[in-house]
């Protein structure tokens, strides 16, 4: 017999994922539902000699969805062959809001489900100036009702007993009206088998995914014949059960003077102030991502030398051979590019999670509205975007809490211009290859350019959403609405949970294809087509007689390595890459950090040093590149390969171009379209590749 | 009868009671988070600019930010 499903159903802000987490004391894995990217939340629980799944349902305020996360709610709840179809529905409420609570329970009990009630964040019943008496809630519900505090475990043990109670038939509810009876009495054609209310549930929705096309086309041409649409329908059963609710509630819950409002309030006078609200959010802005590189930056130069130390340890451990070389070269190298990242990504994540956990991210969204609506952005895309500067992966799922399709659709389109956490790698690698260490008046140059990166992104998202803006057509109108919730301590369970659940999508996405490609450049650039690879100290010698000692071993390497499989698809597109000032070792690693923009660095370390004995105990890894780097001789040009023009061209290429896998993976995912995913990455590399043309013609 | 206004035109700190909406333009989500006719509201917030405007709405004791555009379809008396 399969588990009994408990399904946690509720309005955001209820503390929903704190309860879950009490519940299935963390035993819960973050996966997708089929299909689409909306984050699954599934846990287990042993209670006695039985397992639970439970399962964390988006939040929501009715059955009717206005986004990807509420639809599923729905599908989950309205169909009985749906996967998670829930034996027990837990409806959880907080104090402050029951009508829209109870609105919601009502709707899964009419559409026949199981469900008992929950208050959680009951100790602040009294800090809102409420009193609830729970006999008269009760039977106006006819379910019990538990209270719970998930911050600090009150009233789990009891609940938990609850996932076994089933409350039986719930009558009455929800009063349709004559003003439907007509297009009800057809309806009842469509769907024999369902109740009235079930019925009303399917008439009233704009699509329903998990029912046949025809039976779709058939409701939406009843609708038609009656001159409805969905959206009356849900606004007359909203309206209705507003009013019915809060006259039924009147003497169940009495309220007076709500504390925890008037502290919100104080704080919002200056969070929300039109001056120093602005002040307030630039300075946690760059605070935080002074904290960001900051934290960070000890962390991941601790990470950098114990992975040298480790490679360099393993190769005197390990025989001499292509075998040791996999494993130094190719495999540890290229964990060694997943690991350096977990810092930034885990601080970044630290950061949103206590923004978002305090209540803050609300408050960005209504300061930001107003300066992203003319891109075609809502004040929602502030998080996405703001979280690109992290990974763009994250982010674009982020994208998925606004309303609009047009408004999702473009700040996915551009979110992956933000300056991610990859590129700073490369920027870091390049600025300091081709940009002066001097200052100019009293500013560093090299920072100066890499903040004119940082600012470049954004002026590169907005620009796009703005073109784009005009081009793409809008099936819904825009629009936004969005709750302020009270201020909150963060509750750490949550922040801790939501830090691991990014950053393990990062080791295990993205970093997957990172570890993948270190191994397939390795292996591509240590064997060749011909005998010019494995013979190659014949040929040297037979066009340079000359040559001996460390000078022959340089030469035969750097022929080695044009003739393995790497050089070769490097000098294929060293034509397309020429004009960007480009030669075709760089073309290497433009072709290899197409699946993740850090592979550069890594590429440009295996191109450099494969057939070199690099000694890794005696300098630094990166000296060791940096200065090799400075040596290299465009064979085209004559020029030094990295020279202000063909750096400043690689620099914007990098800024521009859609080079990572990983993003493009979720855009398709999230986009559920491949011409949504390959416009964008052509756009992408088209802007890119334009700018460092230009950059390239002008400097050089 | 009172007169009735556009929303959008309250000063910050201004009480008002929603008299109608025009269903036409404004999204169900709005009737979902407790803005529906008969419903008491105070201006709390407005983002400079014509930027969202946060709204006490009375009875749920809620925050909700809306925007000037769908404000405008809003209808209030005092």
């Amino acid at each position: 017999m399969t588990n009994p499903i408990i399904a946690l159903l509720g309005n955001p802000n209820v503390g929903k994922t704190s309860l879950f987490n009490r519940i299935t004391k963390l035993h819960q894995k973050v996966g997708n539902y089929p299909g689409i990217t909306v984050e699954k939340r599934e846990g287990t629980l042993k209670s006695g000699n039985k397992t639970y799944t439970i399962v964390d349902l988006p939040g929501t305020y009715t059955l009717f969805p206005t986004s990807l996360d509420e639809e599923i709610v729905f599908n989950t709840l309205a169909d009985k062959s749906n996967k998670f179809y829930p034996d027990l529905v837990v409806v959880v409420a907080e104090p402050n809001n029951l009508t829209r609570s109870i609105i919601l329970y009502q709707q899964a009990r009419e559409l026949g489900l199981q469900a008992i009630f929950v208050i959680n964040m009951i100790d602040e019943v009294a800090a809102k100036g409420l009193d609830i008496d729970y006999n008269k809630l009760e039977s106006y519900l006819q379910c019990h009702v538990y209270t719970t505090d998930a911050r600090n475990g009150k009233g789990i043990k009891e609940l938990i007993r609850a996932f076994d109670d089933r409350p039986g038939t719930y009558t009455g509810g929800f009063n349709i009206g004559s003003d439907y009876a007509t297009i009800m009495e057809e309806a009842k054609g469509l769907f024999p088998l369902l109740t009235e209310y079930q019925t009303w549930q399917f008439v009233a929705q704009d699509k329903i995914s998990f029912l046949s096309k025809e039976l779709n086309d058939a409701i939406l041409a009843l609708r038609a014949k009656h001159q409805l649409t969905a959206s009356n329908l849900q606004k007359h059963e909203v309206v209705r059960r507003h009013k019915t609710v809060d006259k039924n509630t009147e003497a169940i819950i009495s309220k007076i003077e709500n504390k925890h409002l008037t502290k919100t309030n104080v704080i919002d006078k200056y969070l929300l102030h039109p001056v120093f609200g602005y002040i307030v959010f630039f300075l946690i802005l760059f605070f935080t991502f002074q904290l960001v590189f900051t934290l960070s930056t000890p962390i991941m130069d601790w990470i950098d030398e114990n992975f040298s130390a480790l490679i360099a340890y393993t190769s005197t451990v390990l025989p001499d051979g292509p075998i040791s070389d996999l494993i130094t070269q190719g495999l540890l190298a290229g964990i060694g590019g997943i690991v350096i990242f977990i810092p930034q990504i885990a601080i970044l994540f630290l950061l949103v999670s206590l923004m978002e956990e305090t209540g803050y991210m609300s408050r960005v969204v209504f300061l930001m509205d107003r300066w992203l609506r003319p891109y075609g952005l809502n004040g929602k895309s502030v998080i996405p975007l703001i979280s690109g500067i992290g990974c763009a992966v994250p982010a674009i799922m982020s994208a998925r809490n606004i309303e609009n399709t047009k408004e999702r659709l473009l700040t996915m389109l551009v979110t992956p211009f933000m300056t991610c956490a990859a590129r700073l790698p490369i920027y870091i690698v390049l600025i300091g290859l081709v940009i002066p260490d001097e200052t100019f008046m009293g500013i560093g140059l090299q920072g100066l350019v890499l903040t004119l990166l940082y600012v470049l992104g954004v002026v590169a998202a907005l620009v796009s959403a703005w073109g784009l803006n005009l081009v793409i057509k809008s099936e819904h109108k825009s629009f936004l609405i969005f709750e302020l919730p009270s201020y909150k301590t963060p509750d750490w369970k949550n922040v801790i949970t939501n830090i691991w659940d990014k950053t393990s999508s990062f080791i295990f996405g993205a970093g997957k294809i990172i570890l993948a490609m270190s191994v397939i450049l390795w292996v591509l650039g240590s064997f060749g087509p011909n005998d010019k690879f494995s013979e190659a100290q014949k040929y040297v010698q037979q066009a340079n007689p000359i040559l001996e000692g460390a000078h022959l071993e340089e030469k035969i390497a750097s022929f080695k390595l044009e003739h393995s499989f790497l050089g070769y698809i490097g000098m294929g597109i060293e034509p397309l890459v020429e004009p960007l000032g480009y030669d075709w070792k760089m073309g290497i690693g433009l072709v290899s950090s197409f699946a993740a923009r850090e592979v550069f660095v890594a590429t440009m370390a295996t191109v450099y040093s494969l057939g070199e004995n690099v000694d890794i105990e005696d300098e630094g890894q990166r000296e060791t590149l940096l200065s090799r780097m400075r040596s290299e001789i465009n064979r085209n040009t004559g020029l030094p390969a990295y020279n202000l023009a063909s750096g400043v061209s690689l620099l914007l290429f990098y800024a521009f171009a859609m080079q990572c896998m990983s993003t493009i993976a979720t855009v398709k995912r999230e986009t559920g379209s491949w011409k949504w995913t390959i416009f964008q990455t052509v756009m992408m590399t088209g802007v890119a590749y334009i700018f460092a043309f230009i950059a390239y013609q002008t400097l050089k | 009868m009172q007169e009735s206004f556009r929303l959008d035109i309250l000063k910050v700190g201004e009480v008002a009671t929603i008299r109608t909406i025009d269903e036409a333009v404004v999204p169900s989500k709005f009737f979902e988070l407790g803005l529906l006719p008969g419903t008491t509201v105070e201006i709390k917030h407005k983002a400079p600019f014509s930027g969202p405007i946060g709204l006490h709405i009375h009875n749920s004791n809620t925050l909700v930010a809306i925007r000037k555009s769908e404000a405008i379809h809003i209808f209030v008396s005092k």
